[in-house]
C-alpha cells in the first residue's frame, strides 16, 4: 500500500480564500478600459421565415458603435460534433426557436445597447409551430431543417448478440416506459464572455466557459482566424454542468463585435436568456424490455428512446448514442439492442447535462431489476451482485471495466443505510429503495475526429528553487480541479502543496479538452503526474551527478531528498546555495538536504527546469458505427439508498435519507470527492422531484427564473452518507477515476424504488410532483378497488 | 435585465406620503420591500415614472398593543412580525405564513402590507388576516377608513385601495380564550415556493358544552383571491371538535367553496383535492392548539 503526504487527504482548496473572501473573479467583475456592452436580439417568434432586418435607425442611435447580422457574421455553419454543424452564429433565412439569434448590438452603455435592439426591425413571415415530438413527426409536420426529412436529428440501430431469440428463453420480462422533463443546468452564474483585439490582430476571449479549447477552435473557424490567433481563457466559472461545453452565439458575436469596433466587448446572458439558450439535458421517452431467467440471471435488453431534441443537433448525436451505449454495464448482459432517434422541434436545443444521454435509461432500467427481484423474491442488492460484471469484463458493447468497485459500493450501501433491517420492514407510506449506476471517466475521443492529445501540461520549477508552476489548459469551473492537480503535482514532485503555484484554463497553456465526460482528474491529471515526474528526474539527474550518486537511489519526499541508503555529503552543494544568500536568516540547516536547494543546483546546472506531460487514452472501442462513444479509459460507480416519507392523503414525497457509495479509484482529495457526491444527488433529486422547463403554446419558457423552475433547496435536500470506495484504477493517476457524473446515475432510481416501497405505486413519469404522486397514489387505489 | 428610469421619493412621514401619492396621481407607485414590485418593474410588467418609498416612515413598521388588538404596522417584515412575541403569542397562523414567505432573504425585505396590496390568491399571510378578521387601515390626506380584510380584494392583484390612499397597517383583534388557529401551505418544494394551495383555520369552542362556538376559514390559490370558506365554517357551528367534523368541512370546502383553475404550477382537480385534506389538518391543528392554549 503507496503511503501519500499530499493525495488522499482532506486538503483545503486552493481557491477557498479567494471565494471566501469574494475576490475571486469571474468573467461579469471583469472589465477593460474602453470596453463596449452587447446585447443580442433573439427571435420572438417559435418559426418564420425572415423577410427583411432593418438595422438603420439602430446604427444611428447616439453612442452605438455597431449592429451586426448574418452579413457580418457570415455563413459558416458551427455547432459541437462536425458531422452535425446546423447552427450559424445569426439566423440567416429563418428562425427556428423563440430566442433564435438574429443581431447583435455594441454600445457604449447597456441601456443604449438595449435601446438599440428595439430599433431593429425584423420582418417576418410566420411559420407554422411544432413543439413536442409527436407533432414534429406527423405526416406533413412542419419541416426546421431542409436536410433532415421528418424532423429526424439523429437515429441509431444498434443490436448486440441475438435479443429476439435470448428473450425467447427467459422466464421473467419486464416491459415499461418512462419518461422525464427537459432541465435546466440552474448553474449560479449564468454565461457571460469578454472580447477584444490586441494591435497585432490577437483575439482574446475570456468566457464562462468549461472548454476554452474547443471554444477557441470554433471561434477560429467561425471568424476565418488561425487557432494561434485566439486565445481563450477562462477565469473563475461558476458551474456548467455540460451547458456550457461548446461555443456559444453570444461567445462568437462578441468576438465579431470586438473586431468590428475594435474595442473590447462584454455580454452577458440573463437568466431569463439561460433558459432561452437551454443546452440541458433532454426529454427522453424510454421503453425498456429486460428479460431474466428465474433465478435472476439478466439475459437481454430490449430499448427504445425518443429524445425531444429542440431547433438545433447542439450535443444531440453524442447524446443520443450514449443514452444506448451506457445500458451496456454494469451488469453481464450478453443480448442488447437500441433503436434511438432524435427529433428536431421549435423549442430551444438540449445537450449535454451531467450524466450525458445516460440517467433517464438508467432510471428506468434499474426500477425493472427492481421488479424483477420483487417477482422472484430476491433481495434487489443480491439480484444486482449476482449479475454484476467484475473487473477486467467488457460489456457487449465493448466498454472494458479496468476496475470495478460496484460489489463493494453495494454492500457499503446496505450496511451504510442499514438496508437488511429497514428493507420489508417499513410502514405504510416509508419506503426504502435503491440503485447502481456507473459513468465514463472522459470521452475516449475528442468531439472533433483527432490524434491530438487530450491534455499537454508543463510544469515549472521556478528559478529559485522554491515553488513548482503548474500550467494547463483545463478548466476548474467549481469542481475543484485546480486543487486536485495541484495535490498531483506536489505528490508526484514530492513538495508540499503549499509549494505548487497553478494557473489554468488558458489555451496559450497548452491543450486540454476541458471539463465534461468527467474526464480532467484521469485525463489532466496523468499529464500533471508526467509533468511533476519529468522535472523531478530533471532535478534528481544533476543531483545524482553532483554527488555521484546512482540516480535510482533519489527521491523526494515532504519537501527533502531522501537517499535509499547511506546519505552522502551534500555540504558542497549547501554551501553553494548558502553563498548565494548571505544575508538570508532562513538559510536550511535541516540533516536532508531540501528541494529547494537542489532544485536550485539544478538551475545554476541546466537552467530552467521544465517539465511537461501529455495525456491520451490508448485505443478504445469497437468497430461497429457509434462504438466511440462510452468508451472511456475508465469507469467510476455508485450505488445509493434512498429512504423516503410519502404523504399518501397530499402526494408530497419527503426524502429523509440518501446512503450515497462512489468507486472513484482513488480520492485524491476526499472532501471535493464527497462534495461531488453530494451535488450530484441533490441535482438528481431536482430532476426527480421539482425540475421541469414549461413552456407554453407559442414556444416560450414560462417559468425561466429561479423561483419557479425548483431546484432543491437546502430544506429540500436530505441528509445525504456519503462513503469512499476506492479500486485502484489500472489507466488513472495515482488509480483515480471520475466522481462529477457517476454519482448521479443511482439517485433517481433509488427515490423511485423508494416511492414504489412506500406506496405500491410505479410512476413512470418525472418529476414527482405532489400532485403526480397524488393521482398515481388514487389511480391505484381506484383500481385495488375494482 | 436591468430597471427601468423613474425619480426616486422617500418621504419621512405618512403625511408626506400622501401628499406626494396625491401630487404624483395614479402613476406613482409605492415601494415597501419591493421584493413583488421591483421583479415586475424589471420585467416591464408594471411602469411606474415615479417610485415613492415607504421605509423611511418609522411609523409603519412598528407593532403596538392596544386594549383587545394588534396594530401591525404595513411595513413590517415577514421577519420580525415572526420573532415579535406578541405575533407569535397571539397569531401563530400569522407567523406560520411569514415563515413561509420566500426565503431568509425575502422575509427580511418583504412586509406585510406589501403581500397584501401584491394581492397574489397564493399569497402566504392573507389567509391568515382573514381568519384572524385583520381590518385594513387605509389613509388618505383628509380621511381614515378601516375595512375588513374579507372585502379587502378585488381580484388577482387588486385590492379595494384607493389612487390616493395608503395602507398604513392592519389591526388584529386577539383572539380570546379557548381559541386556535393554524396555517399550512402546500407546494412542490419545501421553501422558496409559490403556493399551490394554502389554509388558515380558526377555531373557538366553549369549554362548557365542548361545541365549536365560532370557526373562520380561508382559503389561498383556489380562486381569484383569498377567500373565506362560509359553507365549511357554518358546518362546524355547534359541532363537537373531533376528526369527523373536520373532515366534513374540509370536504364542504373542496366541494362547495373554492374555484380554483389550471395553470402551469398544478391543476384545478389538485388543488381542489388539497383544499379538502389542507382544511381538514388546519383545524386539527387549530383545535390542538386551542386545547392546550387552556391547559
Amino acid at each position: 500500500m503507496n503511503k501519500f503526504d499530499v493525495i488522499s487527504t482532506r486538503a483545503h482548496r486552493i481557491d477557498t480564500p479567494d471565494k471566501a473572501t469574494g475576490q475571486a473573479m469571474f468573467t461579469d467583475d471583469l472589465c477593460r478600459p474602453g470596453q463596449l456592452y452587447g446585447v443580442l436580439l433573439q427571435s420572438p417568434h417559435p418559426h418564420a421565415r425572415i423577410l427583411s432586418i432593418d438595422t438603420s435607425k439602430a446604427v444611428n442611435l447616439p453612442g452605438v458603435k455597431s449592429v451586426i447580422t448574418h452579413e457580418q457574421a457570415g455563413y459558416i455553419k458551427y455547432g459541437v460534433s462536425p458531422a452535425r454543424y446546423d447552427e450559424t452564429v445569426f439566423a440567416i433565412d429563418k428562425v427556428r426557436y423563440v430566442g433564435d439569434e438574429i443581431a447583435a448590438v455594441a454600445a457604449v452603455s447597456l441601456d443604449i445597447a438595449l435601446k438599440a435592439l428595439s430599433l431593429i426591425k425584423v420582418k417576418y413571415e410566420l411559420l407554422p409551430a411544432v413543439f413536442t415530438v409527436e407533432d414534429a413527426t406527423k405526416k406533413g409536420a412542419p419541416q426546421l431543417h431542409e436536410n433532415s426529412p421528418g424532423n429526424l436529428c439523429a437515429e441509431v440501430h444498434q443490436e448486440f448478440g441475438d435479443v429476439a431469440a435470448a428473450l425467447k428463453t427467459c422466464d421473467i420480462i419486464k416491459t415499461s416506459t418512462m419518461k422525464n422533463k427537459r432541465q435546466d443546468g440552474a448553474f449560479i452564474e449564468m454565461q457571460g464572455c469578454l472580447a477584444e483585439f490586441d494591435n497585432r490582430g490577437l483575439l482574446t476571449l475570456v468566457s464562462s466557459t468549461q472548454v476554452p479549447h474547443y471554444v477557441q477552435r470554433t471561434v477560429a473557424m467561425v471568424l476565418g482566424m488561425d487557432v494561434g490567433k485566439v486565445r481563450v481563457k477562462k477565469p473563475y466559472v461558476g458551474a456548467g454542468f455540460g451547458i456550457k461545453a461548446a461555443a456559444c452565439p453570444m461567445e462568437l458575436a462578441c468576438c465579431i463585435l470586438a473586431r468590428e469596433t475594435k474595442k473590447p466587448v462584454k455580454m452577458n446572458f440573463t437568466r431569463e436568456q439561460v433558459f432561452m439558450y437551454s443546452r440541458a439535458r433532454h426529454q427522453f421517452t424510454h421503453t425498456i424490455t429486460t428479460g431474466a431467467k428465474k433465478d435472476g440471471t439478466l439475459m437481454a435488453i430490449k430499448h427504445e428512446c425518443c429524445l425531444d431534441g429542440g431547433a438545433y443537433t447542439s450535443f444531440g448525436i453524442a447524446t443520443v448514442y450514449y443514452t444506448g451505449s451506457l445500458l451496456g454495464g454494469p451488469y453481464k448482459i450478453a443480448n442488447m439492442s437500441y433503436d434511438g432517434k432524435r427529433v428536431y422541434n421549435n423549442k430551444p436545443a438540449c445537450g449535454a447535462q451531467r450524466g450525458h444521454g445516460a440517467v433517464i435509461a438508467r432510471a428506468l432500467f434499474e426500477q425493472q431489476m427492481d421488479m424483477i427481484a420483487e417477482e422472484i423474491g430476491m433481495d434487489p442488492m443480491e439480484l444486482r451482485i449476482k449479475n454484476m460484471m467484475d473487473t477486467g469484463d467488457t460489456t457487449c458493447n465493448d466498454l472494458n471495466m479496468s476496475s470495478f468497485g460496484m460489489s463493494e459500493c453495494i454492500e457499503a450501501v446496505r450496511i451504510g443505510s442499514n438496508w437488511d433491517k429497514k428493507k420489508g420492514n417499513m410502514p405504510r407510506g416509508k419506503g426504502i429503495g435503491m440503485a447502481c449506476g456507473f459513468f465514463v471517466s472522459g470521452a475516449g475521443y475528442p468531439i472533433y475526429r483527432s490524434d491530438t492529445y487530450h491534455g499537454t501540461v508543463i510544469i515549472k520549477l521556478t528559478e529559485d528553487g522554491g515553488t513548482a508552476l503548474v500550467y494547463t489548459a483545463s478548466a476548474e469551473i467549481g469542481q475543484g480541479s485546480d486543487t486536485a492537480f495541484a495535490m498531483i503535482a506536489a505528490e508526484a514532485l514530492g513538495i508540499p502543496l503549499d509549494n505548487v503555484r497553478l494557473a489554468s484554463g488558458d489555451t496559450d497553456m497548452g491543450v486540454d479538452l476541458g471539463a465534461y465526460s468527467s474526464r480532467q482528474t484521469l485525463m489532466t491529471g496523468h499529464a500533471v503526474k508526467q509533468a511533476a515526474d519529468h522535472a523531478k528526474t530533471q532535478v534528481l539527474e544533476v543531483l545524482a551527478e553532483q554527488l555521484l550518486v546512482p540516480l535510482e537511489k533519489l527521491d523526494i519526499k515532504k519537501g527533502f531528498i531522501e537517499f535509499a541508503g547511506d546519505t552522502p555529503d551534500f555540504s558542497a552543494l549547501r554551501t553553494r546555495y548558502i553563498k548565494e544568500h548571505r544575508g538570508w536568516i532562513d538559510n536550511p540547516d535541516s540533516k536532508k538536504l531540501t528541494f529547494k536547494e537542489a532544485s536550485r543546483i539544478a538551475f545554476l546546472e541546466k537552467g530552467s527546469i521544465v517539465g511537461t506531460g501529455k495525456y491520451k487514452p490508448h485505443n478504445l472501442g469497437g468497430k461497429f458505427k457509434g462504438a466511440a462513444v462510452g468508451t472511456s479509459p475508465a469507469y467510476g460507480c455508485s450505488a445509493q439508498v434512498a429512504e423516503v416519507t410519502v404523504d399518501m392523503e397530499t402526494g408530497q414525497v419527503t426524502i429523509d435519507n440518501i446512503t450515497d457509495a462512489h468507486d472513484c479509484g482513488k480520492a485524491i482529495n476526499l472532501t471535493a470527492v464527497e462534495g461531488q457526491m453530494e451535488g450530484s444527488v441533490s441535482m438528481g433529486i431536482g430532476e426527480a422531484m421539482h425540475e421541469e422547463v414549461i413552456f407554453n403554446d407559442k414556444g416560450q419558457v414560462l417559468n425561466n427564473d429561479l423561483a419557479e423552475y425548483k431546484i432543491v433547496t437546502s430544506v429540500d435536500m436530505p441528509r445525504v452518507k456519503t462513503i469512499v470506495v476506492e479500486s485502484c484504477e489500472p489507466n488513472g493517476p495515482y488509480g483515480a477515476k471520475e466522481v462529477g457524473e457517476g454519482a448521479i446515475m443511482p439517485t433517481i432510481p433509488a427515490i423511485l424504488n423508494a416511492v414504489y416501497n412506500a406506496t405500491g405505486v410505479r410512476i413512470n413519469e418525472l418529476p414527482l410532483t405532489p400532485e403526480r404522486v397524488f393521482f398515481a397514489i388514487q389511480d391505484y387505489k381506484a383500481k385495488m378497488a375494482k | 435585465m436591468l430597471l427601468p428610469t423613474f425619480e426616486f421619493h422617500e418621504p419621512l412621514s405618512i403625511k408626506d406620503a400622501l401628499k406626494l401619492k396625491k401630487s404624483l396621481g395614479e402613476d406613482a407607485k409605492l415601494l415597501a420591500g419591493g421584493t413583488d414590485l421591483l421583479v415586475h418593474l424589471k420585467k416591464k410588467l408594471i411602469t411606474t415614472n415615479n417610485l415613492i418609498s415607504l421605509s423611511g416612515i418609522k411609523a409603519l413598521s412598528l407593532i403596538t398593543k392596544e386594549k383587545n388588538a394588534v396594530i401591525i404596522g404595513s411595513c413590517t417584515t415577514m421577519t420580525q412580525l415572526s420573532s415579535t412575541p406578541i405575533i407569535q403569542k397571539n397569531f401563530p397562523a400569522l407567523k406560520a405564513g411569514c415563515d413561509n414567505l420566500g426565503t431568509h432573504l425575502i422575509r427580511n425585505r418583504a412586509t406585510i402590507g406589501g403581500n397584501a396590496c401584491n394581492a397574489s390568491p397564493a399569497g402566504d399571510t392573507l389567509p391568515a388576516l382573514l381568519i384572524y378578521d385583520a381590518l385594513a387601515l387605509l389613509e388618505t390626506s383628509d380621511k381614515k377608513r378601516e375595512i375588513p380584510m374579507a372585502d379587502f380584494f378585488t381580484g388577482p392583484g387588486k385590492s379595494c385601495i384607493q389612487p390616493d390612499e395608503i395602507l398604513t397597517g392592519f389591526r388584529l383583534p386577539i383572539p380570546g380564550k379557548n381559541s386556535g388557529a393554524h396555517y399550512i401551505q402546500l407546494g412542490k418544494r419545501k421553501s422558496s415556493e409559490i403556493n399551490l394551495v394554502n389554509v388558515a383555520a380558526f377555531l373557538k369552542y366553549d369549554p362548557d358544552t365542548k361545541k365549536i362556538i365560532d370557526a373562520r376559514i380561508a382559503l389561498g390559490s383556489v380562486a381569484a383571491t383569498p377567500i373565506r370558506s362560509p359553507k365549511a365554517e357554518s358546518t362546524l357551528m355547534g359541532q363537537t371538535p373531533e376528526e369527523a367534523c373536520f373532515f366534513a368541512a374540509g370536504e364542504m370546502a373542496r366541494r362547495e367553496d373554492c374555484h380554483p383553475i389550471d395553470d402551469f404550477r398544478g391543476s384545478a382537480r389538485y388543488r381542489q383535492a388539497m383544499v379538502g385534506v389542507l382544511t381538514k389538518r388546519t383545524l386539527t391543528r387549530a383545535y390542538e392548539l386551542a386545547r392546550s392554549a387552556c391547559i
